[in-house]
């Protein structure tokens, strides 16, 4: 479903931060990519949710050739893919309602679908007493809990998550891998990012290893069962 | 264009909160600038249509009836002239009227050797011939000299039509000027909202989802300061023609605008409002084009 081969990756006329990067997430697949500080793992982020285009090499995307892609092509592209950024980024004049339905709207769904769906949603991530609650006024984990909704409102085809259970407990975070788990056995191909050895353990998905802009890959362990939750 | 929506933007920015008053502010110098530049069109135009018709006669003869002599030739010939309406002798009253300004006050009988003024009203400006009017009024009367009033006439045309291109000028320099305004206000607006905007670009939303908000927003900018700008100069412009009016006639009504025509001014906001959103989208686009 997405493929990158040799893919290099610099900012202006700096030294390259990814180098040689080759690998393909099938549908439906769940991978982490760990890697210390620096090693890439943003810009590997934003390559996969088309921030970027890379500096040389191959990235198909849904079978489409990102270097023959016109501007054009990407907003239908981005909409098969949910993100979930570190620092949240939720817009901070809109409710977590309204931002959670957001995709939604850009999809211009019906708009008693999108309560619908919005509110089934915020309900299950433990915030439906927070719906119309603005950003400034919620914790760090709700904040995540509401970028996470976001990101999956619109059941996309890939999901990117960078650190998505670092701001909440164990109890949620472990929720929040449930719903994870939930949308990758739907089909969505899933991509998380995290320093979590615990959670990478947990889930037992295959890792993806960045190292000073290199990428190494390696099996996962024993598959995680939502069952046990 | 006026399709749904989709606002995510917050709907109030400081950064945006002046453009409306400069934006009233142009337009209340645009709205001024363009009334006048039309008014002193259409009033110099009438003003010289008035004059251009109207020709003057000096018979400046000592010898009084030798004047007068000449002075019935010159009528005799003046009225079997075709093109003369009508030619008639001033009255030696108003020709001291008319010295008063340099003179003063004077009794009829001054002793002065007054020249004898004949005003010849033509059916219409170019009616006659000027030249060929002067040659044959210098061999009908030696005394006649013929002012058609275009020496000092084409002088003061000349000035208004500078006057004019100045006041279109300003016009230009004034909407250039609101357009850089808008271009600025706008940046400061993508700027501040720079993170709402990465974040719906990156969930999928077009360019023109996205600069279909500003485009609301800004048109919205140019109405209210369009709106403000062009109530202030009909304000003005009223108070000047009410002022003008008490004060006369002449070069200082050619200047302005008969209220009646003050109406077009309506559609200055509208214009405004057009002008600014179509700024406001041109600069969202190019700004967006800098994002994958």
């Amino acid at each position: 479903m997405i493929t990158f081969e040799n893919v290099g990756m610099r900012y202006g006329m700096g030294t390259e931060v990814l180098r040689d990067i080759s690998f393909s997430l099938d549908r439906g697949s769940f991978h982490f990519l760990t890697g210390p500080s620096g090693a890439g793992k943003t810009t590997l982020l934003k390559l996969l949710y088309l921030a970027h285009r890379p500096s040389r090499g191959l990235v198909n995307f849904f079978g489409r050739d990102l270097a023959t892609l016109e501007r054009e092509a990407l907003p239908r592209l981005r909409r098969r893919i949910g993100v979930v950024f570190q620092d949240f980024r939720l817009l901070d004049h809109l409710t977590a309602f309204e931002n959670v339905a957001l995709p939604l709207r850009i999809q211009g769904a019906k708009k008693a679908q999108v309560a619908d769906h919005v509110e089934e949603l915020l309900s299950w991530v433990g915030l439906e007493d927070r719906m119309h609650a603005r950003p400034a006024t919620l914790s760090g984990g709700e904040k995540q809990r509401v970028a996470i909704a976001r990101a999956v409102i619109n059941k996309p085809d890939l999901l990117v998550a960078d650190e998505p259970t670092g701001n909440v407990d164990p109890t949620m975070a472990r929720r929040l891998m449930h719903l994870f788990v939930e949308l990758n056995k739907i089909g969505t191909t899933i991509v998380v990012a995290t320093h979590d050895e615990e959670l990478v353990e947990m889930i037992g998905a295959p890792i993806l290893s960045l190292d000073k802009g290199e990428l190494s890959q390696i099996e996962g362990g024993t598959p995680f069962d939502p069952g046990e939750d | 264009m006026w399709g749904r929506t989709l606002q995510f933007l917050p709907k109030q920015n400081q950064r945006e909160g002046l453009l409306p008053w400069v934006i009233g502010v142009m337009l209340f110098l645009c709205a001024l600038s363009l009334t006048s530049a039309l008014a002193l069109g259409r009033g110099l135009e009438r003003w010289s249509a008035g004059l251009t018709s109207n020709l003057s006669v000096q018979i400046v003869v000592d010898e009084p009836h030798e004047r007068q002599q000449q002075t019935d030739a010159v009528l005799t010939m003046l009225r079997a002239t075709p093109g003369v309406k009508e030619a008639s002798v001033m009255a030696t009253e108003d020709v001291i009227g008319l010295l008063r300004p340099w003179l003063g006050d004077m009794p009829t009988d001054t002793g002065l050797p007054l020249p004898t003024l004949i005003e010849v009203k033509l059916t219409k400006a170019d009616a006659v011939n000027i030249k060929g009017l002067g040659e044959r009024l210098r061999a009908t009367a030696p005394g006649a000299r013929l002012d058609d009033h275009q020496a000092w006439m084409t002088q003061i045309l000349d000035l208004a039509g500078v006057v004019q291109l100045l006041l279109a000028g300003i016009v230009v320099m004034v909407v250039l000027c609101t357009v850089a305004i808008v271009i600025f206000g706008c940046r400061a607006g993508l700027a501040s909202h720079r993170e709402s905007i990465e974040i719906m670009h990156l969930m999928g939303a077009e360019d023109k989802t996205i600069s279909k908000a500003f485009d609301e927003r800004y048109l919205g900018h140019g109405l209210k300061g369009g709106l403000f700008g062009v109530l202030m100069a009909g304000l003005t412009l009223y108070v000047l023609i009410r002022l003008a009016a008490e004060m006369g006639q002449g070069l200082i009504q050619a200047g302005l605008p008969a209220a009646s025509s003050l109406m077009w001014l309506a559609l200055l906001p509208l214009m405004s409002g057009l002008i600014t959103m179509v700024t406001a989208r041109i600069t969202v686009r190019r700004a967006l084009l800098e994002l994958m």
